[in-house]
């Protein structure tokens, strides 16, 4: 079974899956380009849910719970996860400006 | 105190003597190291004394020290005749060469004087463990605890390079002996499964009734020739005899008074003891006895010819004891053990006389040991001359010296041996005696007659201290009348230690002739007659180069070890180290650590600090394991 029912119309699985992908390459490559530390945590969060799309997707299509099981443990890591980084980023912005997070390599090898 | 108590107590006096001067010695004032170190000799000489005069004997166990399935080793000492003999011998001419000591090394600092009677007392109990034990284990503990506490002596002056090297090279050498030993002693408990002598000895079978000079012949020998020859072979290099004896003319580098007490009075004769004790073992293997006495013989005219060219005072000694050693081996190599020990007996009182006389001499020339630079003696250091002419002539075997009757008893025992053995180590025997005579006259007229060397070192020497002269003088009497407890070799009078020995390595069949004393006496008189012709005798080493060569190279033993031990051996170690340990082993341990260390420089570029970098990382790997396993649902 590859189509879901979605408020009574039939949409193919794939399109939801397509989306998810698409989702988590932005989220990557905005991790991966942009500087600004917040929004590479908000980038992060775009992944995290892109997914939570896939595992919800795949879990109507399989008829199996366990999919929406892991996309609510998802989201509870998600948001500890985004406490964490937050008050990292608070702390540091405490002690000195940071715009770049290129600035924070006092760990090179 | 009962005879165990006693036996035990000779041992544990020296080493609690020993114990409390290394611990305490040189912090406490100079006179407690005087009073302690010779004391305890003295109060062990006591406790041997009880034990002669109560004629006691047994064979005593402690404790057990080893108990290993059928292994036993107890420790236990044995109290016989013999051992009593080799004890006060050991104690009462140790007791006198210790308390000289006080005198003679009164030039040392307090740390070094304590040192000294220290490693001397040490020695007295390691020595008195050899002889005491009643195993052969406790038998090469002590036989390598004198080996030890010979190296210590050797090289107590570890401040001179000869010294170290002297002591070395004894030590290296007396562990190719204890070897032997060992070996020795693991055949026989292979053979026997028995550690005691009692219980060796027994199972060696009723040897202990073979007591006449010749045995018959018993069955299959050959193990027992086999460990009888291992045992020779520690025998010999504690006894300093060819071919392992080059370490005992090197070991005059320690002070005089060791060299009195081990190198001439009592360790260098520990082969003797060793023959004496195992002769249930070589009465039965024959080719080892035999060998013993040839060894003895050969090594006893091989010394006397070096001696006649030496010019060190105290290598003269050196090579005359080992001389001496070989009569003694000669004779317990034919049978004639209490002829051995009787010579072993009058060695100790002449041997160390000759060397404590020599070691005033020393003491008054300030350390000159070459006597072409002493002369004239005579009238300056009169009591030590008339001593060393004591000693020399028992040496010489002037009758009525002691060194008379114990030589005179071994050449008689030989020459009257039946067999071509006795009549060939009599030959050597005699011809030594003679050249014996030649050399300590040499000896004797070269340092105190004539006039004075120009380059003597000291115009107006001082004669040595009452505690330096009273031992020695002890020794000079004893030297005069020690004969006459043995006088049976001419035929007449007593032959104590020949009868106090008799119950431990048998009686001597006295059936030597009148040729055999004729002999004796003739050999005598042309020895006397050469110790006075060596005053006139011109160098006649001068007319053959060659030999004269030849002996102050002592025969190139060194040189010949040299070639054929050590150079090898260095050559083998400079290569091991030029080419396998610091190319190969040195190498490949740096080698790694470079590695190690580039590796981790190399690899710490990574850590590049920057956030991204490490997401990308992180992203390719995640895209690396996807595409991996989508190939693999995929085929």
């Amino acid at each position: 079974m590859s189509t879901l029912n979605i408020g009574g119309s039939q949409l193919d699985a794939s399109w939801f899956l397509l989306l998810g992908a698409v989702l988590f390459t932005i989220g990557a490559a905005g991790v991966l380009v942009r500087k600004n530390p917040l929004v590479i945590l908000i980038c992060i969060e775009l992944m995290l849910n892109a997914v939570n799309l896939t595992l919800i997707t795949f879990a109507r299509q399989l008829q199996n719970l366990e999919g929406q099981l892991f996309a609510l443990m998802a989201m509870t890591v998600a948001a500890a996860e985004a406490v964490v980084g937050l008050a990292i980023l608070v702390d540091i912005f405490h002690t000195r400006d940071v715009e770049d997070v290129d600035d924070l390599s006092e760990l090179k090898g | 105190m009962s005879t165990s108590q006693l036996a035990i107590a000779i041992l544990l006096l020296p080493a609690a003597g020993a114990i409390v001067l290394a611990g305490r010695g040189w912090r406490m004032p100079r006179i407690v190291t005087q009073i302690v170190g010779p004391g305890v000799v003295w109060a062990a000489f006591a406790c041997t004394l009880a034990l002669f005069l109560g004629n006691a004997s047994g064979d005593f166990t402690y404790w057990t020290w080893i108990k290993s399935g059928s292994l036993n080793v107890p420790f236990n000492l044995l109290v016989d005749h013999l051992s009593i003999f080799m004890c006060l011998v050991i104690t009462g001419v140790g007791g006198l060469i210790i308390t000289y000591s006080v005198g003679y090394m009164a030039h040392e600092d307090g740390p070094s004087y304590a040192r000294f009677f220290t490693y001397m007392d040490v020695f007295v109990f390691s020595m008195l463990l050899l002889v005491l034990a009643g195993n052969f284990v406790f038998l090469v503990v002590g036989w390598a605890m004198v080996g030890l506490s010979s190296y210590l002596l050797i090289g107590f002056w570890y401040q001179r390079r000869s010294a170290v090297l002297a002591a070395r090279k004894a030590f290296v050498m007396n562990v190719i002996g204890d070897v032997g030993m060992i070996l020795g002693t693991f055949v026989l408990f292979v053979t026997y499964h028995a550690i005691t002598y009692t219980s060796v000895f027994r199972a060696v079978g009723g040897a202990i009734s073979c007591t006449r000079l010749v045995c018959p012949p018993v069955g299959d020998t050959s193990t027992l020739e086999f460990a009888a020859f291992l045992l020779l072979v520690g025998a010999v290099t504690k006894s300093a005899q060819l071919p392992l004896h080059t370490w005992l003319p090197d070991a005059m580098e320690g002070p005089t008074p060791v060299s009195a007490l081990i190198h001439a009075a009592t360790m260098v004769t520990a082969g003797v003891y060793l023959v004496a004790r195992m002769h249930p073992i070589y009465d039965i293997a024959t080719y080892a006895h035999d060998a013993v006495a040839i060894i003895g013989a050969v090594t006893a005219l091989f010394a006397a010819t070096i001696a006649i060219v030496q010019t060190d005072i105290k290598r003269v000694l050196a090579y005359s004891t080992m001389s001496q050693i070989g009569y003694m081996f000669l004779a317990v190599g034919i049978g004639a053990y209490s002829a051995g020990l009787f010579h072993l007996l009058s060695h100790a009182f002449f041997k160390a006389l000759l060397f404590m006389a020599a070691g005033n001499v020393i003491h008054a020339m300030h350390d000159e040991q070459d006597m072409r630079k002493y002369g004239g003696l005579w009238r300056q250091l009169r009591p030590t001359s008339i001593m060393f002419l004591v000693g020399c002539l028992s040496l010489v075997g002037v009758i009525p010296f002691v060194g008379f009757f114990s030589k005179e008893q071994i050449l008689g025992l030989a020459f009257s041996r039946p067999g071509t053995l006795g009549l060939v180590v009599w030959g050597v025997g005699a011809l030594t005696a003679l050249l014996t005579g030649f050399y300590t006259g040499r000896m004797w007229w070269l340092s105190f007659a004539g006039k004075p060397s120009p380059q003597r070192p000291v115009e107006h020497p001082h004669e040595a201290p009452m505690v330096m002269l009273v031992p020695v003088a002890i020794l000079a009497v004893l030297a005069v009348i020690g004969g006459f407890i043995q006088t049976r070799a001419l035929g007449v009078g007593p032959s104590a230690v020949s009868d106090f020995l008799a119950s431990s390595v048998g009686r001597v069949s006295w059936d030597d002739t009148t040729a055999a004393v004729v002999v004796g006496l003739v050999t005598m008189v042309v020895a006397a007659a050469l110790f006075v012709a060596a005053m006139r005798m011109r160098p006649w080493s001068a007319r053959f180069p060659w030999a004269q060569r030849l002996l102050e190279h002592k025969y190139y033993f060194d040189e010949m070890y040299a070639a054929a031990f050590v150079r090898p051996m260095d050559a083998i170690a400079g290569f091991g180290d030029r080419d396998i340990e610091r190319p190969l082993i040195n190498g490949a341990v740096m080698e790694t650590g470079i590695a190690t260390s580039a590796g981790a420089a190399g690899l710490s570029l990574t850590q590049s600090g920057y956030f991204r970098n490490y997401v990308l990382v992180f992203v390719g790997g995640a895209v690396v394991a996807v595409i991996v396993i989508l190939i693999r649902a995929n085929s």
